[in-house]
Parts: C-alpha cells; structure tokens; sequence
C-alpha cells in the first residue's frame, strides 16, 4: 500500500504546483500550530506582595508556575503546588510547605470574608507580616473561591490523602478514573518596575488676620497595604484617617468662608502616598518643602502636626508622640481639648497619650508624625491602636470601619476648640459646635470609605493617572485652595523603595491524567486492535459454514418468500 | 525516572513501600510530550482498523488506492453540495433552547439520501466484482470521513493539556463508522441490482432507511433518553453491529444464490 501511496504522491508533484501547495501549506501550518488552551477551570490569582525597601527584599520573587496540584496531606510536596483553604490554613502547614520546596503555595480565601469566624480571620492576620518577613523565592499566590476551585480542591484532598495508605492494586485504579490538575499561569516572570512615581496631593486654607499665622498641618496616608497588593482594601488603615480628613476639610473651610468664623491659623491639609512604605511621601515632601524651597507655610510657624492613622473602630484613642508636650504650645493645648471633649462627650472612648521615642536604628518608621518629628517640627499621631506594630494596620482582613463618625466629630470638636481657643474663653467641656448647619455628614463619610474600599489601593497599584488620586484632587479641590499633586520617585543608584509587577495573574487549572494512564490505555487499545482481523476472519469462517449448507439457504429463501408474499 | 523506580525498587522492602513506589511512579505529573502520545493512542484507535481492513480485505491485491482517492473526492464533493442545499432551504431555526425541533432535524436527515447517491455514483463507475466494489466505495468514503471530520479535532485536542474523554470516544466512533459504511454500501449495491429477489426488496429497503436515519435516531435517543457519552456510544455501536449483520447476511445470501 505505502508504494502506491508514494506513485500517487509522485502523480501530484509531477503534475500540478499549486495542487501539491493547497495540499501541504495547510498541513505544516497545523503541525507547526501552537496549542489553544483549554482549560477545566480559569481563574484570577493574586500574588504576594514583592518589594525591597531600603535595600531589603521583602515578600516572594517568583510568579510563574506549571506544576501539579496537590494538597498538605500529600507525601511529597516538593516541585508541587500547595493548594490550602483558609480555614486550613496555619503556619506550620505553611512552614512545611516552604520546606520541602513546593513549586508554589495557593492559599483559597472564602468569597465573603464576613462569614469566617473570627479567631480565624484573627490567626490569619497575624500570621500576614510574618508570612512576608522573609524573602523567599516560591511564589505564593491568593485566590477567592468559588464552586469550581471548591470541586478542583477536594479532589485534590482525596487524591493526595489517598496516597500513602492503599494498595497497589488499588492505586491503580485510582489513577484511572482519578483526575489530577495541572496548575499553569499564564503570565511573565515578574521583573522591577522603573520609574513608578507615587503621588500625593496638599491644600490649604489660609487664615486671617495678618501675616505670620501659625500653621496647622492634618496628614493622613491613603494607600493601604496588606499581605497580597490587589486584596489590600485598607477600610481601617488608612480608609478612615483619609475620609476624616476631607470630612475636616469639609467642615472647616465651611467655617473660614464666614468673617467671623474664619480664624487666625492656616491649615495644611496633606494626603500623602507610599505610607506603608515607611512614608515615604512625606519624606520627600518634606524635604521639598524644607530643603527646596525659600518660603513654605512649613517653614515659618508650625502650631503642630496632626497625623491621622486607623481611626475607624475600637474605643480608644491614643495620641502617640515622640515627644510629650510642654505646657503653653499648641500641642499640649490639643491634648488637653481632646481629653476634655473625650471624658465629657464620649465617656465610652478612653484616650490616653502613648509616648515613644523614635528610634533612627529601626528598619522602618513607626508612626508617620516621626517623619516631621526627625524635622524637628511638633507633630503626633492619633489612633485607635496602641502600638504601631498592631497586624491590623497591615492586614488583606480589614474591610470594616464602624466607629469612624464618633471619632470624626471628637477630633473636630478638639480641633476647633484649639483654633478658636475656646476653653480659655470659658465654653464648658460638653459645647458641641458641629450641630445643626453645621452638622457632620455621617453618610459622606460612610460613602467615602465605601468608595475607598471598593478598589485595591496598595501603591505599587496607585499610579499618577489613577482614579483614587484624582478623585481625592477633585474632593479637595472642592474644599481648599491650591490644591497641588506631589511626586515622588525612587533614586536611581540607592532606590529606597523597589516595586515588582505581576501581581494579579490568571491561572489555569488543566486535568490531567498520570503517566502510566496512558500506557495503560495502549495496552488496552492494542489488544482491541490486535482483536479486529481474528474478529473479521472468524467471522467470515461462520457464515461462509453456515451458508454453504444448502439447506439452510433454501429455507431461508422459501422463509423470506412467504413471509412476504403474505404481506 | 524509570531507572530511578527501578533503583528503588530494589532497595525498599515490605508491600506498603512497594505500593507507595507504585503510587509515586503513577501519580507522576503528566510531562508535555505525554499529551503527543495520548493523540498516537487515539489517532492509532482510530485508523488502525481501516489499515487492518484494507489489508484484510485483499484490496491491496487489485491497486485500488487511486480507486480509494476517488471514491474520497466523491465524498468531499458529496458533502459541499449538502451543505450548500442545507444552508440555502432550511434557515436557522430560532426556537426556544430545550425544545427539540423534530420535523425539522427529520427533514435534514433526509438530505443525506445525498450520500446514497453518491455511494452508488462510485460503485457504478468502478468494474468488477460486488465485494470489491462494495470494499473500494465504503474504505474510500469512511477513510476521507475520518480525514475530515476527526484527524483535525484529534490534532488540536488530544495534544492538549487538558484530558478529556471524547476524543477515545470519538476515535471509537470512526470505527463504527467504517462498519456502517460498508454496510451502507452493501444495502446500496444490492439496491440497485437488477437480478434482486422481490422477497429482498423490502428488507433491503428498510434497512437503506435505517442508514440514512440513523443519525437522526440516534440524537432522538440521546434526547429522550438522556444518555451518557459513554451510553450513546455504546447504543451506536449495537445499532450499526445489528444493521451491519443484517446487510451481511442478506449480501452473502443474494451472492451464494447465483
């Protein structure tokens, strides 16, 4: 057959050309064709963080991966991906995934955050800084659940779980009518990004009464950080100090449009970028504002520095300082005002000064009114926490801020009450000046950390062109004057802050079968095939015996004939 | 990684190393170059018995590749000119999704007469005996049936990452096809004999309906009886196994009797 297969071939290549390329263009172009994918399941990943401040690498290197699924029950995890639910989930496991190199980990978070319980939702952000503390080079991707990932999963549990404890027999058969799941992502490896600018954004209100006015500055960072960048809502930390802050805006530039409200301290209100990231907004704002320029409202006469940091739930208020303050300076009178406000109107909230001093030998910052501390200016920090190392500042689980309107009128309460020097002019501690016309704008607020959590707002996430930083330009704009964007990018040659990309991927989980599946289905295949001619040669033995027995033709065609002529 | 099993076969002792080995070696993740021999099973599946057929069937004893060629070109023409009669005089149905549209699957079934036609076109313009003309029709049409229909599908799927079960599935079904065309070719060669007993003409007709409808029935199976892939298949098989035998045995009788 294979020589008259190659004299037809000969026939048409002798004959036509273009018969012979209609024929075989198409035939290398489909066995040089790359293979469409097509997967059981297709679903978005989101990666830990990646980045090197100051020099030291944070977080895990890697993005890639195309390695079979398995999950911690398995006896060998090595070059597998690691695939782990929430409510799985502990640091030993973790641990002991890492150790035995693990191709990569995927850890499975429910849909709804809010049905966990809550020791659970607690253990896991403690463990979040943890997690990132150390570099490591298997990539450890997040992923939200959903019904396909939750059938994926648990056959992947009785596969692995299965492993070690049936026979061999027995293991065979699993391997056949079992499914394995190839994970496969489908982006690059994940390379530094250059040239990432973070913003930030100031404006003012200026005050009256002559020139040289003392100056209150109110800062709040507005990029949140948690242990995967675009999981990182941040309602808390820092959703509610940047609401508070446009809500103060709000309130007092209403109160400097009327002459005999408006008062005689300017205020400087600053959102900055790059928070988590040891401040780095402020840091250069600083520095431009200090260092760069001849004239700036910081340079003059600063009363003090309000930083506002976490202020959405709990019932406690700490003001942290570096510094106490003496009596007689704006500061002290601030600190007195909020205690007075907090012990007569809101005896529920227990505040409390919480004095550290900054430490220059730490690897970060703790609070950001350390940067203008280390600038010598008067500065502190308002929080519900009490301690900057608190994992609810940096937590992917930090989704809800309840208390944020209570705090907001306390604080522009105190607030007011030292720029209109209220206690020296006798008004007694329970005066509420924010009522009625003045009333604070509990649903702003509320829609304004509802619009800040809607979207990621990590600041490797953030860029100049982002919808978060104008949208906060345009709020601004609407309240203060001179409402300016700030910049601030790494230094080529000792970068401090490093941000890497491929953060959110799309994974592909393929089934698969083992490698001895398909042996076994050859042997199964060829013993069909190897059936086939005895098949056709016996059955042509029996009828051809059977028909050539006269008899039995004649009557099956007398058999046909009556039965026929019947009908 | 054999040698490697093999090694440690060796070493470890007792039977729930040995299973663990065998779990290992079995769960062992599914190498790229795999997937090419998932499509050589599936692609040796299904063109194998047409190899064997021919070679069985002493075809090869009279040149009849060409022939083969031939009767594959009628099939490919056969095809376009059903598909154009298809999309000119029966539009798009713009039902409701569930409901099955019977008359109208009943009328599309009927345009494969088509294929009859063109069966009994190739057996005309081939001189010889009934079997060798019947052999050289059906390997020609059912061989370019698979070309078409299956080696592309297989290319692109099978040598996928992804496992999936209708590609062994649908390398069985080229098998059955073959026996169905040869029986198809069988009832339409004695058709259109001259010398045919009337007590043949009914059954002969009957079972000419069965093949060209026997699509059409099986989707009517598959939608009233909800079937399982695997069911469908096996449902095919018994029913092209029985129209195949019946035409075998009419056709050995018809021959013997002259």
């Amino acid at each position: 057959m294979f020589e008259e297969a190659s004299e037809v071939f000969d026939n048409m290549f002798k004959s036509s050309f273009p018969l012979t390329f209609i024929v075989f263009i198409p035939a290398v172009l489909i066995l040089v064709s790359p293979l469409p994918a097509e997967a059981a399941h297709e679903f978005t990943v989101y990666r830990m963080q990646q980045y090197d401040l100051q020099g030291q690498p944070y977080g895990t290197r890697n993005a890639i991966l195309n390695t079979e699924a398995r999950t911690v029950e398995a006896e060998v995890l090595s070059r597998r991906c690691v695939i782990m639910r929430l409510v799985d989930f502990s640091y030993e496991r973790y641990q002991k995934a890492l150790r035995q190199s693990a191709g990569a980990v995927v850890i499975i978070l429910p849909k709804n955050m809010s049905t966990m319980p809550q020791d659970i939702v607690q253990q896991f952000m403690e463990l979040e800084p943890e997690m990132l503390a150390t570099e490591t080079i298997v990539p450890v991707y997040f992923a939200l659940e959903d019904d396909e990932l939750l059938s994926i999963y648990t056959q992947t549990l009785t596969s692995s779980s299965s492993q070690g404890s049936s026979s061999a027999a027995e293991v065979l058969i699993h391997t056949a009518t079992a499914n394995g799941f190839q994970m496969v992502t489908s982006g690059a490896q994940s390379k530094a990004v250059s040239d990432w600018a973070i913003t930030s954004l100031e404006g003012r209100l200026a005050g009256t009464g002559g020139e040289d006015l003392p100056t209150i500055v109110l800062v709040a960072h507005y990029d949140s950080f948690g242990v995967a960048p675009w999981l990182s809502y941040g309602a808390d930390s820092n959703g509610s100090g940047v609401s508070m802050l446009l809500e103060l805006a709000r309130l007092f530039s209403r109160l400097y449009t009327y002459k005999r409200t408006h008062a005689g301290y300017n205020l400087l209100f600053f959102v900055s970028g790059g928070g988590k990231f040891n401040y780095q907004g402020t840091k250069r704002w600083l520095e431009d504002n200090l260092d760069h320029t001849d004239s700036s409202l910081l340079q003059d006469n600063v009363a003090f520095v309000l930083c506002l940091d976490t202020l959405g739930n709990g019932d406690s208020l700490h003001l942290h300082v570096s510094k106490p303050p003496k009596e007689g300076t704006a500061q002290y009178a601030l600190l007195k005002e909020l205690e007075t406000v907090a012990s007569n109107q809101y005896p529920e909230v227990k505040f409390s000064m919480v004095h550290k001093k900054i430490n220059l030998a730490d690897d970060t910052l703790a609070w950001e009114h350390e940067r203008f501390g280390i600038r010598r200016l008067p500065a502190f920090t308002l929080s519900h926490l009490n301690s900057h190392r608190e994992v609810q500042r940096s937590s992917i689980m930090d989704v809800r801020s309840v208390k944020l309107s209570r705090n907001t009128k306390l604080i522009a309460e105190s607030l007011a009450r030292v720029i209109y020097n209220l206690t020296e002019k006798g008004a007694p501690g329970d005066l509420q000046i924010f009522t009625e016309q003045m009333q604070m704008q509990e649903e702003q607020l509320s829609s304004v950390v509802d619009w800040l959590t809607a979207q990621p707002r990590a600041a490797q996430l953030v860029d100049k062109d982002s919808s978060v930083v104008s949208t906060l330009e345009y709020h601004l704009g609407r309240y203060l004057k001179d409402v300016r964007r700030h910049y601030v990018k790494a230094d080529k040659r000792d970068p401090e802050f490093v941000f890497y990309d491929q953060l959110k991927q799309t994974m592909n989980a393929y089934r698969v079968k083992p490698a001895i599946f398909d042996l076994l289905l050859a042997f199964c295949i060829a013993a069909y095939l190897g059936a086939w001619p005895t098949h056709l040669t016996t059955l042509n033995k029996t009828l051809s015996s059977i028909l050539l027995t006269q008899r039995i033709k004649c009557m099956v065609l007398t058999f046909l004939e009556r039965s026929f002529n019947v009908v | 990684m054999l040698g490697l099993a093999h090694n440690q076969s060796f070493e470890c002792a007792g039977r729930e190393d040995a299973s663990k080995l065998v779990g290992e070696f079995a769960s062992v993740g599914l190498p790229g170059n795999m997937t090419l021999f998932h499509f050589g099973n599936c692609f040796a599946l299904a063109y194998f018995p047409y190899f064997i057929t021919y070679k069985c069937s002493g075809l090869s004893e009279y040149n009849a590749f060409w022939r083969c060629v031939q009767a594959g070109a009628t099939y490919l023409f056969v095809q376009l000119c059903k598909m154009l009669f298809l999309a000119t005089f029966f539009p798009t149905w713009e039902g409701g999704a569930g409901v099955y549209d019977f008359v109208g699957e009943f009328m599309k079934a009927t345009v494969d007469l088509a294929d009859l036609l063109g069966l009994h076109l190739v057996m005309s313009r081939n001189a010889g005996k009934g079997e060798y003309k019947i052999m050289v029709a059906a390997m020609g049409w059912s061989t370019a049936e698979l070309v078409m229909s299956r080696c592309i599908p297989l290319w692109v799927g099978a040598r996928g990452i992804e496992f999936d079960w209708k590609y062994i599935q649908m390398s069985f079904d080229s098998n059955i096809s073959l026996v169905h065309y040869i029986a198809m070719a069988a009832v339409v060669w004695m058709f259109t004999r001259y010398d045919l007993p009337k007590s043949f003409r009914l059954p002969v007709t009957v079972l000419l309906g069965l093949c060209v409808y026997k699509a059409f029935l099986m989707e009517l199976f598959v939608h009233v009886f909800l079937l399982g892939s695997w069911t469908a298949l096996l449902v095919k098989a018994v029913l092209t196994g029985s129209i195949s035998l019946c035409s075998l045995f009419l056709f050995v009788t018809l021959v013997h009797s002259n």
